[in-house]
């Protein structure tokens, strides 16, 4: 792969973000709703209105303030936030670590045991093993994350004592250092077992297919034929294996994203997912705009990184 | 508390007996944690500059008004020690405390509640500037620790307007020469009030501490303050019952049962809230659209409709039939023994007969000779609603079904909702939580007044106008003596009852919880956690 294909596929990254930045404003603001009405709440008179819409330029025609918002946007300046009263980018900053921590924390648990159970189906295939991670695998795809979370928290927060319901760390004692950690863990369980749980299922069904087709391939009979001890027969079947089980997960960081705002709402995780679904609450223009932005960038550079992992695992595969 | 009825008075001990009850047999002690749930992230913690329920909520126990409110909703003082009311209730003169400073030492004076007032109150804080603004001559400070409020004529509701909810004061010198609404000290509070600001993690929590110069003597007994950001009610009440919250603003109908069962918990009824006190759900009816205009098309659907049903079915019952248009809880204002359109369906259908609107064979009613209405049209209308009161959607087509009317359920969340109703006026039906607020002045009036039809939200819904009603309002407005108001209201009341612009459903208060290691609350006031203390 060379550094121009990489730089190619950067440079595309200028005309897709003018483009969200256009699609996502329009739907904004051509969507029903009033940032002034959702912040005055239940009183308020006209020269108030009148106030406030002067105050954050929205009496200016929808063509100047999408200018005005591009110009800002190339400089880095994403806006002040209507509720918050803050620049967007520290607003957005300032919640985007819990939501990285939540969505790392199950992709990774997802994808190793995805692949660990995904292995251990294909190879004792239609045995009582292999049928019970199928099972598992379709009920974990099939059940909603919002009601997982819930039965999640009746059962082994409430039923066990053993896991908090709510929030990233302990609201009664304000730990520090190792313990502060030790307790953000603690609290993280849940969330992250929750949103896992939909991607686990679908990474096993994927990694149990590939293995179980590489295993009938001829390399392998041949690598068999060689005698090379099996775990490495497997690694090599895993390998080939794995090209869709990547493609499938970088596609799915926005589902994710999707699955963080649910599992973020009912256990009080505070990240970006609540703080998207308060901003659509309360029609806070410029911190959805950057919402909007930053979940389109993640989704645009997780497919170039996909690329780029793709290429590794089968040296085949050469850009240019 | 002249003037107030005797059964509404016996009512509202027996409520905060209720209250009050468990509380009698602990101990206040000094030090411990308090951890609230909260449902929404508040963004900043400046209640002068906004009426959100979630800053107000949050951000209350940092700050003190003028005056305060005790339990039977009554002005007590808080910063003022005691006032006079002069020239009939045009001016008001404040006496102010001497033994006040800000969490950073300043000595508080009056310029701080006239710049409050001035530079913050009138202009950011919706509520006191939409009633008082334009009635307000001017405010002086003769000296450090008097404030002199003028009006252009007696204004009545001031009292009831001055607590941390309706005008907390804020520092001059923390807010003078800068933007109120972008200041760092609105995320960094500097108040007078009986918690200090500790730290606010965005979207998390805010952590306030004791506040060891508080100008009450020995208050607050708590060492530390927590508010957590739940935004799910149900687990809001998981986190009490796992022992990781001890406070709990309101509890979802379905799980109360569940909670009052539990020696481990503790329940009181209020009908206050930092974003609105004494709320009735209450059915618009849209004066513009032909249909309506007959009262006795309103006075049908009125009567076709089963309240207590919404009581026990929406609200599991935690509230009460409306009685009348102004609130129970404001009992000097709330009319007594009005006779309100009762649940009768032969009655709405005989209305519906006499209006022109006959039942055909599929049930329904068409026009069969209605002015201003096409022969032959269905008569179906919309009910616009907030996404959370869908139940109230499906009451209503189920029972107005009954009587031949076809319902039409249209939720709409908030923010889109307050446009099409008040801005573009595009419904049949509504429903809404009119919150009377402290004083008829503050909630009821604009619901009535014909100057409060749109565009601004939550105003005259129905677009009524009545000249009578106008001047009535007004009268009562500049009346000061509460027991000369109350027959005015009466009269009001009994005008609209007539006229039905709105049909009132249940009043709506909420149920606080916590847990029985703690106690002390005020559940009537935002400074619920002044006196409150914890046992560990």
């Amino acid at each position: 792969m060379s550094a121009r294909y990489l730089l190619r596929r950067l440079a595309q990254l200028v005309p897709a973000v003018a483009g969200i930045v256009l699609v996502a404003f329009v739907i904004i603001h051509v969507a029903p709703g009033d940032p002034v009405l959702a912040l005055a709440g239940q009183h308020g008179d006209v020269a108030y209105y009148a106030f406030m819409r002067a105050k954050f330029g929205l009496n200016r025609p929808l063509p100047e303030q999408l200018v005005v918002y591009a110009a800002n946007v190339v400089r880095g300046d994403l806006g002040t936030s209507y509720v918050h009263g803050r620049p967007v980018v520290a607003v957005v900053l300032e919640r985007l670590p819990a939501t990285l921590l939540l969505m790392t924390t199950s992709l990774l648990a997802s994808s190793l045991a995805g692949i660990a159970l995904g292995v251990t189906a294909a190879r004792r295939a239609d045995r009582t093993a292999d049928l019970l991670v199928r099972f598992a695998a379709l009920v974990g795809y099939a059940t909603p994350s919002f009601w997982l979370a819930q039965i999640a928290a009746l059962t082994l927060a409430l039923g066990t004592g053993l896991f908090p319901v709510q929030g990233i760390s302990d609201a009664r004692q304000a730990w520090t250092g190792w313990r502060y950690v030790g307790d953000v863990v603690h609290h993280l369980a849940l969330p992250a077992l929750v949103l896992a749980a939909n991607e686990l299922a679908l990474t096993t069904r994927l990694v149990r297919a590939g293995v179980l087709d590489a295993l009938t391939t001829d390399y392998i009979r041949t690598a068999r034929a060689k005698g090379l001890p099996e775990p490495a027969v497997v690694r090599h079947a895993l390998r080939n294996a794995l090209l869709p089980v990547v493609t499938v997960i970088g596609g799915r960081i926005g589902m994710l994203f999707t699955g963080a705002v649910l599992v973020e709402t009912v256990f009080a995780w505070p990240g970006l997912g609540l703080l998207l679904l308060s901003s659509i609450q309360t029609r806070d223009t410029p911190v959805l705009l950057a919402l909007f932005l930053l979940v389109s960038l993640a989704v645009i550079l997780t497919n170039v990184i996909t690329d780029l992992t793709y290429a590794w695992l089968d040296p085949r595969i050469r850009y240019d | 508390m002249r003037g107030v009825p005797g059964w509404i008075a016996a009512a509202a001990l027996v409520v905060l007996v209720a209250a009050t009850g468990p509380r009698a047999q602990e101990t206040p002690a000094r030090g411990g944690t308090l951890v609230v749930a909260i449902s929404a992230d508040p963004g900043h913690l400046n209640p002068a500059i906004t009426t959100s329920g979630a800053t107000h909520t949050a951000a209350e126990l940092l700050y003190n008004g003028l005056l305060g409110r005790d339990e039977r909703g009554d002005a007590i003082p808080d910063l003022a020690e005691s006032w006079t009311i002069e020239q009939a209730g045009a001016v008001y003169r404040f006496r102010l405390r001497d033994d006040v400073t800000w969490h950073d030492g300043t000595r508080f004076t009056s310029a701080d509640v006239k710049f409050s007032f001035e530079e913050v109150l009138l202009k950011f804080h919706a509520r006191t500037k939409a009633s008082m603004s334009s009635a307000l001559a001017g405010i002086e400070t003769p000296d450090d620790r008097t404030v002199v409020f003028r009006f252009k004529q007696p204004y009545a509701p001031l009292l009831l307007q001055l607590d941390a909810t309706e005008a907390p004061i804020v520092a001059k010198h923390v807010y003078q020469a800068s933007d109120p609404q972008t200041n760092p000290a609105n995320t960094q509070p500097i108040g007078t009030g009986p918690f200090k600001f500790t730290s606010y993690r965005k979207g998390a929590e805010i952590r306030l501490a004791r506040n060891p110069t508080y100008f009450k003597k020995g208050l607050p007994l708590l060492d530390e303050l927590v508010m957590r950001v739940i935004p799910d009610p149900g687990t809001q009440v998981l986190a009490l019952e796992n022992g990781e919250v001890d406070f709990l603003w309101g509890v979802p109908g379905p799980d109360q049962a569940r909670l009052k069962a539990d020696a481990r918990f503790r329940m009181a009824q209020t009908s206050y809230h930092p974003g609105g006190s004494n709320c009735i759900m209450t059915v618009s009816f849209n004066f513009e659209r032909p249909l309506l205009k007959d009262v006795r098309v309103r006075r049908a659907i009125a009567q076709g409709l089963d309240r207590e049903a919404f009581l026990r079915q929406v609200l599991f019952g935690e509230g009460r039939v409306a009685a009348a248009p102004i609130s129970s809880e404001m009992a000097w204002a709330h009319a007594r023994n009005l006779t309100m359109p009762s649940f009768d369906r032969a009655e709405a259908e005989r209305l519906l007969d006499a209006a022109g609107w006959k039942k055909e064979r599929d049930a329904t009613r068409v026009a069969r000779g209605v002015p201003g209405i096409a022969y032959g049209t269905r008569l179906a209308i919309d009910f616009v609603h907030f996404p959370a009161f869908s139940k109230y959607g499906e009451l209503m087509r189920q029972q107005l079904g009954a009587v031949g009317i076809d319902v039409t359920p249209r939720p709409l969340e908030p923010a889109v909702f307050a446009p099409t109703v008040f801005k573009d006026r595009n419904f049949d039906t509504n429903v809404i939580s009119y919150c009377n607020g402290p004083d008829p002045e503050i909630g009821v009036r604009r619901m009535y007044y014909s100057s409060q039809i749109g565009p601004a939200p939550f105003t005259n819904a129905a677009a009524y106008r009545n000249d009578r009603v106008d001047a009535l309002f007004d009268l009562a407005g500049r009346t000061v003596e509460r027991e000369k108001r109350t027959p005015i209201y009466r009269q009001i009341q009994e005008i609209v009852v007539q006229d039905l612009p709105y049909y009132w459903l249940v009043e709506t208060p909420t149920t606080r919880a916590w847990s029985a290691k703690c106690g002390g609350f005020k559940a009537w006031t935002g400074l619920f956690a002044e006196a409150a203390f914890c046992k560990r």
